[in-house]
């Protein structure tokens, strides 16, 4: 097997209370993911894909079914998977300056090593474009900086896969162009897997190689959809081409749970 | 600029209602509306203070008192943040400690003053004892709600680096927690203050409790208030102490 993670026949039933059988998050989903693949994921909201992603990352076990990084079933967290959390600004450490955020996921090395580290975190937050700012705290920061400081602290965990949970929601629509341009050219850097969850059917095309769809419920994949824009994408020209307006059409027009077809014969 | 004369206008604020409780209570007593012997003027008193501070007389029952105060509090600290986080990440522990601090909790601490000397006699350990027991219950409450009540994403962000059980509560959360722990160790402060003072007047061998009730004894009125006044700097010292530890301490309060 050539994937680098996969949902293999998942389901996700919660208890829900005054309820027997629970309450179905999505039922039966197969998909997988290859290694330097950017994978999207886009539904409705409350179609579960937080609990999807969450399950990728080892933090929350499937009912049925197994989640399998290199072939193997994912229990607990794995190392190497990085999540980037929709509440970024939750999942950093208040405590701690901009610097130490980063440095968190390398504290774990010799001290012999840390002066060696913290260099690299330095590099890795100039990489965010966030130079300068090592010794602020987070909460100094703009919400836009903020998801640049947990990106970098990603980075520093060197991940062969990096879950994204609509990390771009909160922000202003510029900014959300500058982060996405910025994942893009990180993920073309380092080459991990990156599988993205997201609303932004645009955001979802312009990011990724495939687009996975998920339908209302009870939640099924509907279809995935292979992209093929060339790459290295740009926010206006991939944007403007033709390519990209069909897909945008298709995708959201599925999501509205209208017949395609018939959308584009009116 | 704008925030920090907001911070003078509050504290010249605060400053004013003592000020006209002690003008009121210093003309009352000037008019003759008051027996001097029974309630002294501020003013007189603040002269009983001079010479308790001025002969150094001051320092051996406040010293005592703090010593005391301090062992008690910080081991009452301690205790509550460790039983605290133990109660709040464990489901074994909580189960187990739950009822009895449901049920030592509403007790009365100063109830339990007479028979802790009666097992401890009368001395230092007793003292401390007490104090731990009125301090212990508000730190370790709100230790408890504070860890119960951190945020999914960040215990979900430790555990997705692979961080050992040690070292998040070490390094994520007892720090995210650390306001709401100094919140219940504000309230600590005051009971354990007054729980001190209380046990000394009742058994004590020294210290400002012991003074003050001493001197009522022994009628000497003005003086005994000089004592007062000397507790209500104590206690005041300390809120301003822990006031400005709370700030170095938790910069973000009130920013995320
Ligand atoms: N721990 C839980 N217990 C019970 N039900 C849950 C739990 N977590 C999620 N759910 C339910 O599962 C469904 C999917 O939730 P999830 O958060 O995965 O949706 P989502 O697609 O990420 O939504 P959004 O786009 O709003 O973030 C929701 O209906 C939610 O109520
Ligand atoms: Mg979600």
């Amino acid at each position: 097997m050539s994937e680098r993670l996969g949902f293999d026949h998942v389901t996700k039933i919660f208890e829900a209370p005054g309820s027997d059988t629970g309450f179905v998050a999505f039922d039966d989903i197969t998909l997988e993911a290859s290694p330097s693949e950017f994978l999207a994921i886009v539904g409705p909201s409350g179609c579960g894909k937080s609990t999807l992603l969450k399950m990728a990352a080892g933090l929350m076990p499937p009912t049925r079914g197994r989640v399998l990084l290199d072939g193997k079933p994912v229990f607990d967290p794995p190392p190497g998977v990085v999540y980037l959390f929709q509440q970024y600004a939750k999942s950093l450490f208040a405590w701690r300056t901009v610097i130490d955020n980063v440095m968190f996921p390398l504290e774990a090395a010799p001290r012999s090593q840390r002066n060696e580290l913290r260099e690299k975190c330095r590099d890795y937050l100039k990489q965010v474009g966030l130079s300068g700012f090592e010794d602020s705290y987070p909460w100094q920061l703009s919400g836009g900086m903020q998801q640049r400081v947990a990106i970098a602290r990603a980075l520093a965990a060197d991940p062969q896969v990096l879950l994204l949970d609509e990390p771009f929601s909160a922000v202003d629509a510029l900014t959300r162009m500058e982060l996405q341009s910025l994942v893009l050219q990180l993920w073309e850097r380092r080459k991990f897997t990156a599988i993205l969850v997201t609303h932004d059917v645009e955001e979802a095309i312009f990011l990724a190689d495939r687009v996975a769809v998920l339908g209302a419920k009870p939640t099924a994949l509907k279809e995935i959809i292979d992209v093929g824009l060339p790459r290295p994408r740009d926010q206006l020209t991939t944007r403007e081409d033709p390519r990209f307006l069909k897909l945008r059409h298709h995708l959201t027009s599925l999501l509205l749970a209208r017949n395609p077809a018939h959308v584009a014969a009116v | 600029m704008s925030q920090r004369s907001e911070v003078y206008r509050t504290s010249l604020l605060g400053l004013l209602s003592p000020a006209i409780v002690l003008s009121v209570w210093e003309s009352a007593g000037a008019l003759g509306w008051i027996n001097p012997i029974l309630l002294p003027r501020p003013s007189q008193i603040v002269w009983s203070l001079v010479e308790l501070v001025a002969d150094g007389a001051v320092f051996p029952p406040l010293l005592y008192t703090i010593a005391l105060f301090v062992v008690g509090y910080a081991i009452a600290s301690i205790l509550g943040i460790a039983i605290g986080v133990a109660m709040a990440t464990s489901e074994t522990l909580y189960g187990l400690l739950e009822p009895l601090v449901e049920i030592l909790r509403p007790i009365p601490k100063s109830a339990l003053v007479p028979v802790l000397f009666l097992f401890l006699g009368i001395g230092k350990t007793t003292m401390i004892t007490v104090v731990v027991l009125a301090a212990v219950f508000p730190v370790l409450i709100s230790t408890f709600q504070g860890v119960r009540g951190l945020d999914p994403v960040l215990l979900e962000t430790a555990r997705t680096f692979q961080v050992s059980r040690m070292r998040t509560i070490f390094s994520i959360i007892l720090p995210a927690s650390l306001p709401m722990i100094l919140a219940g160790m504000r309230v600590a402060l005051g009971l354990g203050l007054v729980l001190v003072i209380l046990a000394e007047m009742l058994a004590g061998e020294d210290g400002i409790g012991f003074r003050i009730l001493d001197l009522q004894r022994a009628f000497q009125i003005r003086e005994m208030f000089a004592w007062i006044f000397v507790l209500v700097a104590l206690g005041g010292g300390l809120m301003m102490l822990f006031d400005l530890i709370e700030r170095t301490l938790v910069p973000w309060r009130g920013k995320t």
